[in-house]
This record gives C-alpha cells, sequence and structure tokens, in this order.
C-alpha cells in the first residue's frame, strides 16, 4: 500500500460500459453502466460473486467477449485507443502488446499441443518486430524473471508438464512479454493452492511496480484484494456499487453489499466464534428489468425509494463513491433489523474446555497408522512399478460432537483421507474404526447428484438403499431432512439444475444425514460456493453439529473456513499429519514450518494488517509423490531446513498435552 | 514407448489369430462347399466326393484348420481353390488398386471436408448460423445417399454426358494419367460419404475446442480468428479427425465392393465377392486375414500420430 502511483496518467478509462449476451432465453444484462479510470502503475480489484458481471466487464475491456455477448454502449479507452469501436485488424496489434491478459485456469489456458516456445515466440516477434532469435532471448528471459527455474529448457516443454503454479507463471510471461501497459488478470490465483497463490500475487505486485503498468484484478477473494489492490470497484448485478481507495473501503465500507461480504468472512484473529453474517436472498435474474436499486431485496437497510429508484454512484470521501440511498450503508438501521432477521450476528458460547471435554466425549471416529498407496505397474516385467503413496501412516481421532478439519495443499492425500474413511477405498495397511457410520458431502453437489431425479429422490435414495423403513416413514423423513437444512418443501419436487449453489450443497447435507450418521465427512463443501452462500453452508454446518451432536470431518484448502468451523485441526503434508491439535492454538502459534508458511500465505481482508504483516513465502512446490522421502517431506522446501531434516523423519510426537507435531525442531 | 510396441503387437497377434478361427469355421457353416461350387451341377456321387478328396476337404475339420494354421505362419497362401491360381498373385494385383482409391479418396475427402467443417464450427461459434446450417444440412444429405445410387448418378453425368472419365476399361499402373482418369469416378463416388462424416466430425470437434480457455488466450495474445481457428483450434481437434480417417481407411478397403462391381474395378472388393460366390476358402480366409491385418496395422498407425499430435497421449 506504501506505492503511490507515480504521475496522473490514465491508462484506461472506462465509461458507462454496458455489455448484454444476447441469448435465446433472453437478453442478459451483465455489465450495466460501468464507469472507473485506472491510472499508470495503479491496481483495481474488481471484487463480485458469480453473476455479477465482473468477468464480462473485464473482458470487454478488450472485446474477448465469447458469443452472444456484445458491448452495446460505452466507452473504452485504452491508452489513447477507442477498444470499443476499432476494427478488429486494429485491436489485434493491441491485444498481447498493449494489454496483456491472465486467466483463471493455468491448466486449460495454454494450449495443450503446443510447445511453450511455440506460444510465447510468435507473439513477441509480431508486436515487437524483432527475429525469431530476439524472440526467443525476450521470452525466456521472461520465464527467468516470472521465477521459473531452467528458462532455456522449460520453454521446450508442452504445458502439461508443468504443475498449475508454473503454468500460471508460463502465463504471467505471456502476458508481459511485450510490456503492456495494462495488464487485465482474470482470477488468476483461483485455481491455485494458497502458498502458490500467495507466490503468484508477490509476482504480479512486484513486476506491476517494476514495469509501472496498471492491472485490473478479477477476484471474488476478498483477502487478495487487501493484499494487493490500491484499488477496489464491488460489483453487484452488472454494476459498480462501491469503488474506492482499498484501505477506505475496508476500513469504511458504504454499501451495504460489501459491507455483507466482509462481515460473512471469519475473521483469523478473533478467537470467539460469532456467527457469520449472512446475505439473504440471491441475485437477481439478470434477464429481467430491474427497478430500483438491484441489490434492495437482499439488504437490510432496504427503504422505500430504493424499491423504485436506482441510487446513482455518489460521493463519499476522497475517490470513494458508492450507489446507495443510505449515505453510510447498513450502521444505523441494521441494529434495529438484527433481531427480526434469522441471520442475525449472535454470539456463539466459547467452545467448551478441549481437556474437560476429552473425558465426556468418547471417539467416534479412529484411523490408526493408515497408508494408502497406489501402485502403475508396466506391462514390461523388468520395469520397476511406480508407487504413489497418497497416505503414509496416518493416525487421526475424532470425538462425539467434535469437528476435525483436515488442511493441506492439493496432492497432501486429504481427499485420499476423506475416501478411506467412508470405505471407497481401501487402505494399504492400517486399521479405521467408526462407531456408526460415516456419509459425505461433496465439493460439487451439481456433479454428486443424478441430473433427472427430483430431490425428494435424492434425499430418499439412502432410506431406499438401506430398506429399513416404509414409503411413509421415509416421506416423513424426507420432509424433516429438508426442514433441518433450512430448505422450503417445494423444493422437493424439483430437478437439481433448478437450484442454485448454495441450495444444492444443502441437499446434499440433506441426503448425507438421512441416515442418522455419527460421522459426515465434508471435502471443500464450500470451495465452490460464493462468499455470501458460502457464509450460510458454514453457519448451517455449524448448528446441525450444536443440535445433532454429529462429528464432522471437514476437509479443505480454505483455512479461514477451516479455523472457523473446526475444533481440531491436521495439517496433512504429502500424505503425512505434520501437525494435530486444537485449532486456535495452531492458528495461534504454529509448530510446524509448514503450518506456518500456509498461514502465512493465507491472506487476510485486512489492507492494514496485510501491509504490516511480513510475508516470508515458503518456496517452491510440492515433490513428486513418486519419490518416497528418506529425511523430513517438508526438506525441500522449508526455511529452517537442516542436515538432520534430510536424513531423518521426524515422527508426530506429543509436542504438549493436546498438540502434536513432526518437526525435529519444533519448539 | 517400448512397452506399447510390445502391447500393441501381443494385440496383433492375437486378434488376428481370433479372426483366423472365426473365419475359418464360420465359412464352414455355409451350406454348400466349394466341390460342389466348382463342380456345379455337372458332378455329382463319387465324382464330386473324388474331388473332395482332391481338394482335401475330406478330412477331419480340425485337422483342416490345423494345416491350414501352419501353412499362414509359413506365409504360403496357397492356391485358389476353384481356379487353382497363385493367391499372393491375385493379391498383388489386386491390392494397389484398392489402395490406390483408398488413398485418393481419403485425401480428396480430408482437402474438402476439414476446410469446411471447421468454417462451418466457426460460423456457429459466431452464432452465424446460416453458413453453418447449409453445411451441416448438406453434409447430411449427402451422408444419406446409398453408393449405387451416387455411383449410377455420376457415371451418368461424368462419363456419358460429359464424357470427362471413362465407366470401364483396363486397369493398368503404366499410365498414371489414364490411371487416374480410371479411378476419378470411384473416389469421387467414394468420396461423398467420406466427405460428408469428415466435415460432420470436424464441425463438432472443432466447435468443441473453440470455447476453450487456449483459444481465448490465443485470441488475447492478438492472433487474428483465420490463425487461431487454422493453428491453434485444428490441431487441437485433429484427433477426433485421425480416428475417423483411420476408421474410413478401414472400411474403405471392404465397401469399395459395391463401387468396383459399377465401374467394374479388379479390386479387393471384387476378389473377395468372387471368392465367397465360389465357395472357394482358401482365397476367402486368405482375403480376410489379410484385412484384418490391415485393419490393426492401421489402429496402430493412427495411435502413434496421435502421439504426434498430442503429446499428452500416453502410449
Amino acid at each position: 500500500m506504501t506505492f503511490m502511483p507515480v504521475d496522473t496518467e490514465t491508462v484506461l478509462r472506462v465509461q458507462d460500459l454496458h455489455t448484454h449476451f444476447f441469448t435465446d432465453t433472453g437478453i442478459v444484462k451483465a455489465v450495466n453502466g460501468v464507469s472507473f479510470d485506472l491510472l499508470r502503475g495503479e491496481r483495481v480489484a474488481i471484487v463480485g460473486e458469480s453473476g455479477s458481471g465482473k468477468s464480462a466487464m473485464a473482458m470487454s475491456l478488450i472485446r474477448l467477449l465469447a458469443f452472444p455477448g456484445k458491448i452495446v454502449s460505452g466507452r473504452i479507452d485504452v491508452a489513447g485507443n477507442e477498444v470499443a469501436s476499432l476494427p478488429e485488424s486494429e485491436l489485434n496489434k493491441i491485444r498481447g502488446s498493449l494489454v496483456g491478459t491472465v486467466f483463471q485456469d493455468p491448466m486449460s489456458s495454454l494450449d495443450p499441443v503446443m510447445r511453450v516456445s511455440d506460444q510465447m515466440i510468435p507473439p513477441v516477434m509480431r508486436h515487437l518486430e524483432v527475429s525469431h532469435k530476439e524472440g526467443e532471448a525476450i521470452a525466456e528471459r521472461w520465464l527467468g524473471r516470472v521465477g521459473i527455474p531452467d528458462a532455456k529448457l522449460t520453454i521446450r516443454a508442452y504445458p502439461f508438464e508443468m504443475s498449475g503454479g508454473m503454468r500460471q507463471r508460463v502465463m504471467i510471461a505471456m502476458a508481459l512479454s511485450c510490456n503492456p501497459r495494462l495488464i487485465i488478470a482474470d482470477e488468476p490465483t483461483t485455481a491455485l493452492d494458497v502458498t502458490i497463490q500467495a507466490q503468484i500475487v508477490e509476482l504480479l505486485k512486484d513486476l506491476t511496480a517494476e514495469t509501472g503498468a496498471s492491472m485490473l484484478f478479477v477476484t471474488h477473494d476478498l483477502g487478495l484484494v487487501a493484499r494487493f489492490a490500491h484499488k477496489v470497484g464491488v460489483m453487484y448485478a452488472g454494476k459498480l456499487v462501491e469503488l474506492g481507495p482499498a484501505a477506505d473501503v475496508f476500513a469504511q465500507p458504504r454499501h451495504p453489499y460489501t459491507q455483507g461480504l466482509l462481515r460473512s468472512i471469519p475473521d483469523a484473529a478473533d478467537g470467539t466464534r460469532k456467527r457469520l453474517f449472512q446475505i439473504p436472498g440471491f441475485p437477481p435474474d439478470m434477464r429481467l428489468p430491474i427497478v430500483g436499486c438491484a441489490f434492495a431485496d437482499r439488504c437490510a437497510a432496504v427503504r422505500d425509494i430504493c424499491r423504485t429508484e436506482a441510487p446513482e454512484s455518489t460521493y463519499r470521501g476522497v475517490n470513494h463513491f458508492a450507489s446507495c440511498w443510505a449515505p453510510t450503508g447498513l450502521d444505523q438501521s441494521v441494529v434495529e433489523r438484527q433481531v427480526k432477521m434469522p441471520e442475525r450476528i449472535v454470539e456463539a458460547e466459547l467452545s467448551p474446555d478441549p481437556v474437560r471435554a476429552d473425558a465426556l466425549r468418547s471417539d467416534v471416529l479412529e484411523m490408526n497408522n493408515i497408508h494408502k498407496h497406489f501402485v502403475r505397474r508396466s506391462i514390461l516385467p523388468w520395469t520397476e512399478a511406480k508407487t504413489v503413496h497418497a497416505v503414509n501412516g496416518v493416525s487421526l481421532r475424532v470425538k462425539r460432537g467434535e469437528t476435525l478439519g483436515i488442511v493441506g495443499e492439493s496432492g497432501c492425500g486429504k481427499s485420499t483421507v476423506a475416501r478411506l474413511l467412508l470405505g471407497l477405498e481401501e487402505p494399504t495397511a492400517g486399521e479405521i474404526f467408526i462407531n456408526g457410520s460415516a456419509q459425505m458431502v461433496f465439493q460439487d453437489p451439481y456433479s454428486s447428484f443424478n441430473p433427472k431425479m427430483k430431490i425428494f429422490d435424492i434425499i430418499e435414495e439412502p432410506l431406499v438403499v438401506n430398506g429399513q423403513s416404509s414409503r411413509t416413514e421415509r416421506a416423513d423423513k424426507v420432509c424433516s431432512l429438508v426442514s433441518q437444512v433450512g430448505l422450503d418443501q417445494s423444493f422437493l419436487g424439483r430437478y437439481p439444475n433448478q437450484l442454485s449453489g448454495g441450495q444444492r450443497q444443502r441437499v446434499a447435507i440433506a441426503r448425507a444425514l438421512a441416515l442418522d450418521p455419527s460421522v459426515v465427512v465434508a471435502d471443500e463443501p464450500t470451495s465452490a460456493l460464493d462468499v455470501s452462500v458460502r457464509a450460510q453452508i458454514v453457519n448451517l454446518l455449524c448448528d446441525l453439529k450444536d443440535e445433532l451432536g454429529i462429528s464432522f470431518v471437514f476437509i479443505s484448502h480454505d483455512l479461514l473456513t477451516v479455523r472457523y468451523i473446526s475444533d481440531r485441526i491436521a495439517v496433512m503434508y504429502l500424505g503425512e499429519v505434520v501437525e494435530y491439535g486444537p485449532a486456535a492454538q495452531i492458528f495461534d502459534d504454529p509448530l510446524h514450518p509448514y503450518t506456518r508458511a500456509l498461514l502465512l500465505a493465507i491472506p487476510t481482508p485486512d489492507p492494514v494488517r496485510e501491509a504490516a504483516r511480513k510475508i516470508e513465502l515458503v518456496t517452491g512446490e510440492l515433490p513428486s509423490p513418486f519419490v518416497l522421502q528418506k529425511g523430513c517431506a517438508f526438506a525441500s522446501r522449508c526455511p529452517k531446513v537442516a542436515d538432520r531434516c534430510r536424513t531423518e523423519k521426524p515422527v508426530l510426537r506429543n509436542f504438549s498435552r493436546q498438540r502434536e507435531t513432526a518437526c525435529h525442531y519444533a519448539a | 514407448m517400448l512397452a506399447y510396441s510390445l502391447k500393441r503387437l501381443l494385440q496383433l497377434v492375437v486378434s488376428t489369430f481370433g479372426v483366423v478361427t472365426l473365419v475359418f469355421f464360420t465359412l464352414r457353416l455355409i451350406p454348400g462347399d466349394a466341390a460342389a461350387a466348382l463342380a456345379g451341377d455337372t458332378i455329382t456321387g463319387e465324382a464330386l466326393e473324388r474331388l473332395r478328396e482332391q481338394m482335401g476337404l475330406n478330412k477331419p475339420i480340425l485337422a483342416q484348420y490345423l494345416t491350414y494354421l501352419w501353412d499362414l505362419v509359413t506365409l504360403r497362401f496357397g492356391e485358389t481353390i476353384t481356379t487353382g491360381l497363385p493367391i499372393s498373385g491375385l493379391l498383388s494385383q489386386a491390392f494397389p488398386i484398392t489402395l490406390s482409391i483408398a488413398l485418393a479418396t481419403i485425401t480428396l475427402s480430408l482437402i474438402i471436408a476439414v476446410p469446411l467443417g471447421a468454417m462451418a464450427a466457426f460460423m456457429a461459434h459466431k452464432g452465424r448460423k446460416t453458413l453453418d446450417n447449409l453445411i451441416t444440412t448438406a453434409a447430411m444429405l449427402a451422408d444419406l445417399m446409398p453408393s449405387f445410387w451416387t455411383g449410377l448418378v455420376f457415371l451418368l453425368f461424368f462419363s456419358l454426358m460429359l464424357g470427362l472419365f471413362p465407366a470401364s476399361g483396363m486397369v493398368s499402373f503404366d499410365d498414371p494419367v489414364t490411371f487416374l482418369k480410371r479411378i476419378a469416378l470411384p473416389v469421387m463416388v467414394l468420396s461423398v460419404t467420406q466427405i460428408a462424416t469428415m466435415a460432420r466430425i470436424t464441425r463438432t470437434a472443432v466447435l468443441e475446442v473453440l470455447s476453450e480457455d487456449y483459444i481465448r488466450t490465443a485470441r488475447s495474445l492478438g492472433w487474428s480468428e483465420v490463425r487461431v481457428l487454422f493453428r491453434h483450434a485444428l490441431k487441437n481437434a485433429a484427433l477426433p479427425i485421425v480416428t475417423i480417417v483411420g476408421l474410413s481407411f478401414g472400411s474403405l478397403l471392404n465397401g469399395t465392393v459395391i463401387v468396383e462391381f459399377i465401374f467394374t474395378i479388379p479390386g479387393l472388393g471384387s476378389l473377395l465377392v468372387n471368392g465367397i460366390n465360389s465357395r472357394d476358402y482358401q482365397l476367402v480366409q486368405t482375403l480376410i486375414v489379410f484385412y484384418a491385418l490391415f485393419f490393426v496395422s492401421v489402429n496402430l498407425v493412427t495411435d502413434l500420430i496421435y502421439k504426434q499430435i498430442d503429446p499428452r497421449v500416453q502410449l
């Protein structure tokens, strides 16, 4: 936040942009009058939930909209070029040279059948008018600059030979290779692990500061915004409802939507477990005309005027604008309305003292030294079979009514643990005891439902399979289950595609609860959901835990949510648990260097704290799962690595009464 | 790669053996045998039995089978039962003709179908439906036309009305121009359906690829639509096209029977039909084994091409 643009040259000026999608079922007005300026070297973050039009807006800036999207009106000025009316051939001279673009999913954004060199060098040759040799040198220099080791070798590689983080670095190198003045980044880190995400964000920050390029950064992660942006624009229903300097917007949000979003994120620093604020309802259907303020139906501070007249963007402070009839948004009215709102913020009791609780509760789940190896054999008898040690000696216990959070980066074996718990995989070695039964809630509820089955049948199915109840008993049970997860009975006759993401996840939870399990294993249950909906699901899970006394195993890479919901946390790295203990203690005082690195990597939605924090990034990536590490699995990335770590494997040992860690030097 | 080649070689041996066995026994399920077919209505009774003895048809069927297998392994294809000509000679005459027709058909079809399909996909992607609908409908119609009908129409039009290509005559490789003129009509007839199928497959594959993220990336780098379509999209859509080419190639070697008949081409198809009609076990068996070997080899080549196009393909 210390960097301020050196001069006030405007690189991008957007005026009253309207982008519509002309679909068969109607005109989707994705972008509805967006205006803002971007100065040289300035980084603006555009935040909003899915469907808010943020990506459509970003893609409009360089006219990369897919059919049937079309810019209907408005002006887009990129360094003196009128993008909206430029002929295609002229536009192609700007794309890739004046404007660089970084996309969301590095796994799919690079051409899979072309070498990096073939994708990177020709654009450089074209835009900078250099020979192939010079182009190659430039490309290699950029690959080195974005932190790719062995650029000369990597440039000959195919994308599939690289990890996601590496591919995103290649993407960034491609976007920057022709010295653009504007970089458009559409959720550039969403598909990456936290430690890699932190690396990429730092990289983008450094590179924009060095080159003086401006950047428009689309994201739904408010923590990233705090870490990264000078300016924030909050989009809702195709409009920028709030726009201002990042520090101001986070310290004093003025629009009720921004205020709601910021309150719906669990607070890492706050030890007490408050109920998460949730924004009720759904975003409006963008095909229908919107009368008044689009947020009115979900707003706690709604007034009569909101329903008839749309608020203009009005001045709320230096460079800070909000579109709301209430000058301070929620603050004044929210207090009176809190009581009436079902989603009121309640001070929950502090979780009971774990030591005392341990004595009262019995274990419902126990895993003893579980191993799961996947073996890939070749047809040639003389070659050695390759073994992936997905889970490598994991012992975990869950007590009745307790929530165990399992965190770790992709490939650490956390999902395999979930599958083992449910008996979907046989462990190679070790034992699992479950007192009762276990059920599962998946990440993507839509793909875990049969699309041809009605909601009633989906929830009833486990009861039918179980075969212990009559038809009427089952119908009663289904009805009570849906009301338990906060859905109306009218949903029972619908199909999964008629439900929103949050509603589907509620159905998934109802299905998991149908057989009264003692443990529910939830594998990334909130990562496919938007922030405001995520808060609803997290609240629901907490309620169910309290009401039913069910134990949860909550697997996620979203550390803030894990911390919020879990009593205990197990941190996994390469198939092993490296740290285990009460959630609060792990967050406040991590013992293992890997846990520390993970926690440092999570951005918190507070620009002041982010600026003050010194981010010590973990370097490198996960080592190959095919090679079993002789010493500590984390040795290759550990900042505190010593010789002993490379030769002797640290075992998970008791550190204090409740905490265990697998590090030689934990203190 | 080595493991893969070994695996495929093993597959080749196993599937060929399966085909040989199946063909040997099914052929003998057909009522009437080669001796009866050869003899026609003239020879009956003892004379016919003697003929059977001469042809080795009186031995136990298992013994015949083993003899046949051994002959195959030692590459002795023998002579046709009915005419006594060496089978290897017949094959070496017919095969080049059929192969040329197949190759020419595939080449012609690819040249026309791929750009057409890519064009249709591009238009569909842009929402300009008219041209796409036109191409798709034309392809569907062409696919519906049976080759005996198109064969006759082409014969009438190109040969009788315009006099461009001969309708019949010697097929020899001596003069390339005459040869090409001679096979032009069959190639065109066969191409009609091939073009229709390939264009449709290309359209589907390219259309799918066009909405991929890396296509947007290519556009974001400033490449023109044409370059994006032909350099990025088509290369990524190539796998299904190669698959269909492989399959077509196989079926062209078998399916030319009707066309060969219409245009009196002495290819493999004619050879097979004659063999079946005269219950010439030896010839039919050998031909079918030959087809099988060819089919499996084409599949192998297809898979190797996959690897060339898409480095991600695991062999």
